[in-house]
């Protein structure tokens, strides 16, 4: 198996798959040429992330990038997850192979696209 | 299907041969093979055959189909790999492309593979036995998979010619799902399916017979490929469904409503 036991688990069981409805952030992001789609939904409460859930369409890795993104970004605070990065994914996989990397990069880019719709609309309540 | 009136409109006055694959190996879709002889008969042109996919699972007559050449492989028949066969009609013009001895009537320099030949001969001596037992009990197997899978997945279909087909394969669409995805979750199963599509780091290629038959994207990304054979049994087909049922249940439910 070129997958770890983390990433097996991840895909076979995946952690808060699904939709959210009014989720005070979502993002999205896709791995051009491949067609890899993620997108997050959070929760956020005082600043920091209550809830997340994802929606994943690809590979194997894909799904469980995503998966462990929802658990590894519990808790923290919004502008922490603006600025994730796939490394921090791909590490809590116990790696991915060089051809599957993308996996974490797309997983990434969709917390940060999250995150920074959460923080967006924040301010856009402050000032409304 | 190959249609044999294409292969007449594609015959030039410098056409030297028609050469086509009896089978298609990702759909298994049988070509009319007999129909296109007889159009390559009645215009003078060399037919061969690429039977490397129906050599030992379905009949065929070289006399009958009017075929010139045919080639087929010792390790699709359960026999040696590295041997395979080329059956060539007398009086077939052919020149040899393998120089430097005086091997197999000058057609082929080299030293012959004995053990790889006598293995051959046997599968070919076996298939001839088995061959329509084994058919039966082998399309049965995989209209029991496909009946089976049709019936829990909702949004599935069966690629390649309904009843023109090889009796092992099945190639099957899961719609928004990605093949891969499938594959992986079937080998941590014990499970060796192949995908339609392949996403390696850059880009991801539908498969282009897929495409070429009009399969619309969305279906052709989740393109997964059973092989079912002479040791495949009615337990193992169930075991299948029910896993590829499970597979790709929790694989949708991860999925982006409306995802291409």
């Amino acid at each position: 198996m070129r997958y770890s036991p983390t990433l097996v688990d991840h895909f076979l069981n995946p952690r808060n798959a699904g939709l959210m409805r009014e989720a005070d952030g979502s993002g999205s992001d896709e791995y051009a040429g491949c067609g890899d789609l993620t997108r997050f939904y959070l929760r956020v409460r005082e600043g920091h992330l209550a809830e997340a859930r994802f929606q994943a369409y690809g590979c194997g890795p894909t799904i469980a990038a995503a998966s462990v993104a929802t658990e590894l970004a519990a808790g923290r605070a919004v502008e922490d997850l603006a600025t994730l990065k796939a490394q921090e994914i791909e590490d809590a996989l116990d790696g991915l192979p060089e051809d599957r990397k993308h996996a974490a990069e797309v997983a990434a880019g969709a917390m940060r696209a999250a995150a920074l719709d959460a923080l967006r609309r924040r301010h856009g309540n402050r000032e409304a | 299907m190959v249609d044999p009136d294409d292969v007449r409109r594609a015959l030039r006055p410098d056409t030297i041969a028609i050469s086509i694959m009896h089978a298609n190996s990702e759909v298994g879709t049988i070509q009319p093979v007999r129909a296109i002889g007889a159009l390559a008969r009645e215009a003078g042109v060399p037919f061969h055959v690429d039977a490397v996919q129906t050599f030992g699972k379905v009949e065929i007559d070289v006399d009958a189909m009017n075929i010139d050449a045919l080639s087929f492989s010792g390790h699709k028949i359960y026999g040696p790999k590295g041997i395979a066969g080329l059956y060539i009609r007398r009086g077939t013009k052919m020149v040899s492309i393998q120089h430097g001895g005086e091997h197999e009537r000058r057609r082929r320099a080299g030293t012959e593979n004995v053990p790889g030949i006598v293995g051959l001969g046997k599968a070919v001596e076996v298939r001839a036995r088995d061959m329509k037992t084994e058919a039966e009990a082998v399309s049965a197997l995989r209209d029991r998979m496909w009946e089976g899978i049709r019936a829990r997945v909702p949004e599935v279909r069966l690629n390649g010619h309904p009843t023109e087909r090889l009796p092992g394969t099945a190639n099957i669409c899961y719609r928004n799902v990605e093949s891969e995805s499938i594959v992986l979750a079937l080998d941590l199963k014990g499970i060796a399916v192949s995908a339609g599509s392949a996403c390696t780091a850059g880009s991801v290629e539908p498969s282009h017979v897929l495409v070429a038959m009009g399969v619309p994207l969305d279906w052709a990304m989740g393109a997964v490929r059973s092989s079912l054979g002479r040791s495949t049994t009615a337990e193992d087909v169930d075991y299948v469904v029910a896993s590829v049922t499970e597979a790709v249940r929790r694989i949708r439910q991860a999925m982006p409503v409306g995802a291409a």
